[in-house]
């Protein structure tokens, strides 16, 4: 029986011709766009994350506090609420990392009488204070104590890209549900070509007493197959596609979103790629209307 | 085999009712050879639509081969139908397939073992005369090779019942009589038969239990 169904199936898909095909291209088409946006929306949302971890508030205080009472005033810092983690950077601390950083050219720095650089507290804001709203309210904080001078920092642009992020997800999910459902369409069109060219078997089928099972299988399965091939088109086009462009990407994605690496997708997620093309394809199988139902 | 009782089938074609059966009643036992005869139109073709349940009546009730055709789920269809083998007129052999794969493609869809299938296939072709035309396309065939060729794929699943809705209206009189000699040969074995014809002589000739039907109705009923 499932020797009769599979060559059932491979049967329908040669008689399928042409339109078979367009169905494989859709189904490609509707992938690829959607894995796209994926791809991007992966890189994106890996540099937000990291951004996020990276987060940084500056406060500069208006003297260098006497070692003796640094300590009280750290744990004023850290009673203000908020903070994950925080750093005491001196005057003379931010100086030797001025020097560091602009290493041979760092002449001009020796030869200033005093040290202008402010003393520092580097903040790390607990994970509640990470938001937009959550580290301008712990900005407020800071900004009222006496000690310090100016406060810098801020998630804004983080979140614009966290924003940016969403709105391709959202793009690619609506591109790729109208490819998607255009390939069902041409994948059920394929299947009713198929039924129509077939409907004297289908009637012998019917009338010798083959379960509706064995009538509709192999349209499932041919469905299926076509939306696996599409699907493992598209997944290979887009490897093919990254791997071209990786050279040219990484160092645009180093310098604008700060990622040493763009990503690709997962074998879990190739695999999530691959059943929504078979699902894609063996829906498109199964609404093919033809043939006249006992 | 075949229990009739009260059925009546009617279609409505726009807003007009047209009645193709109308209380119609009989019994066949297991191992009849009835003739179901009548003129083109008189509900013969409709009735045995109604037997492999390829249409519903309107009222009334039908058994056959041990299922309450009219209360059939539509899942167990496809059992009743494997217990009833079916010929029409024009043989409705698969273009593309030889006289074997025809045959065969019944074994094929219900799931025969493979080992089995040559055996029975060629079995069957034997019976009908017809084994040394397994490998011909349908239309290498004379019309009453191909009418052989749709009664070996009626009975390769060796049915209970055979619904023959007129066999012979395509063939002229010689080879009508072949098929005639072939569907008895048949019966001999034990097969129910049941044929419908619109030739009021073909029924005389058999000699056997005629059903008239005439617009609709049950006329006769004569052994």
């Amino acid at each position: 029986m499932l020797t009769f169904v599979i060559s059932e199936a491979l049967s329908n898909l040669r008689r399928g011709g042409r339109v078979a095909v367009s169905a494989v291209l859709l189904i490609t088409l509707s992938l690829a766009a959607l894995g796209a946006f994926w791809v991007l929306s992966l890189n994106l949302g890996r540099a937000v994350g990291e951004w996020r971890d990276r987060l940084r508030i500056v406060v500069y205080l208006r003297e260098e506090p006497p070692p003796a009472a640094l300590g009280e005033f750290l744990q004023t810092v850290e009673a203000v609420g908020g903070v994950q983690r925080l750093r005491y950077v001196s005057k003379a601390e931010a100086l030797r990392t001025l020097r560091q950083q602009l290493g041979g050219q760092a002449s001009p720095v020796e030869q200033l009488p005093t040290n202008p650089l402010p003393p520092s507290v580097e903040i790390t804001p607990s994970p509640e204070a990470s938001t937009p709203e959550g580290t301008r309210a712990l900005i407020q904080r800071l900004s009222a104590l006496a000690e310090v001078e100016e406060v810098q920092g801020g998630t804004e642009w983080v979140e614009w890209l966290a924003q940016l992020q969403g709105l391709l997800q959202v793009i690619g999910l609506a591109v790729g549900a109208v490819l998607a459902l255009a390939a069902i369409l041409t994948v059920t069109t394929a299947t009713t070509l198929v039924l129509h060219a077939r409907r004297e078997e289908m009637e012998i089928m019917r009338l010798v007493g083959a379960s509706e099972m064995v009538i509709r299988l192999p349209l499932f399965l041919q469905g299926l197959a076509q939306g696996l091939v599409g699907a493992a088109v598209a997944v290979g086009g887009l490897g093919l596609a990254y791997r071209f462009a990786l050279p040219t990407l990484e160092p645009l994605l180093a310098v604008t979103l700060g990622l040493p690496r763009a990503a690709f997708f997962s074998p879990a997620e190739i695999a999530l790629l691959l059943s929504g093309g078979a699902v894609l394809g063996a829906v498109g199988g199964l609404m093919a209307k033809g043939g006249r139902a006992a | 085999m075949i229990q009739l009782s009260g059925v009546s089938k009617e279609y409505r074609v726009g807003p007009v009712k047209v009645t193709a059966l109308a209380d119609v009643s009989f019994g066949i036992e297991k191992g009849e050879f009835t003739v179901l005869a009548g003129p083109s139109g008189s509900g013969k073709t409709t009735l045995l639509r109604l037997l492999y349940r390829d249409e519903m009546p309107t009222e009334g009730e039908i058994r056959v081969a041990g299922y309450d055709v009219t209360r059939l789920r539509r899942s167990k269809i496809p059992q009743l139908r494997r217990a009833i083998g079916v010929v029409f007129q024009d043989a409705k052999l698969l273009p593309g397939r030889t006289v074997y794969e025809n045959v065969a493609f019944v074994l094929r869809v219900l799931g025969a073992p493979r080992r089995e299938m040559t055996a029975r296939v060629m079995q069957v072709l034997k019976a009908v005369g017809l084994s040394a035309r397994a490998q011909a396309l349908p239309a290498q065939l004379s019309l009453g090779e191909q009418q052989r060729a749709a009664l070996a794929r009626a009975l390769v699943k060796e049915p209970a019942l055979l619904l023959a809705d007129e066999p012979t209206g395509n063939l002229d009189e010689a080879i009508a009589e072949e098929i005639l000699d072939l569907l008895k040969e048949i019966w001999s074995r034990g097969t129910t038969i049941l044929l419908a014809t619109h030739r009021a002589t073909l029924a005389d000739q058999l000699k056997r239990r005629t059903l008239v039907l005439h617009r609709g109705r049950l006329l006769k009923d004569e052994d």
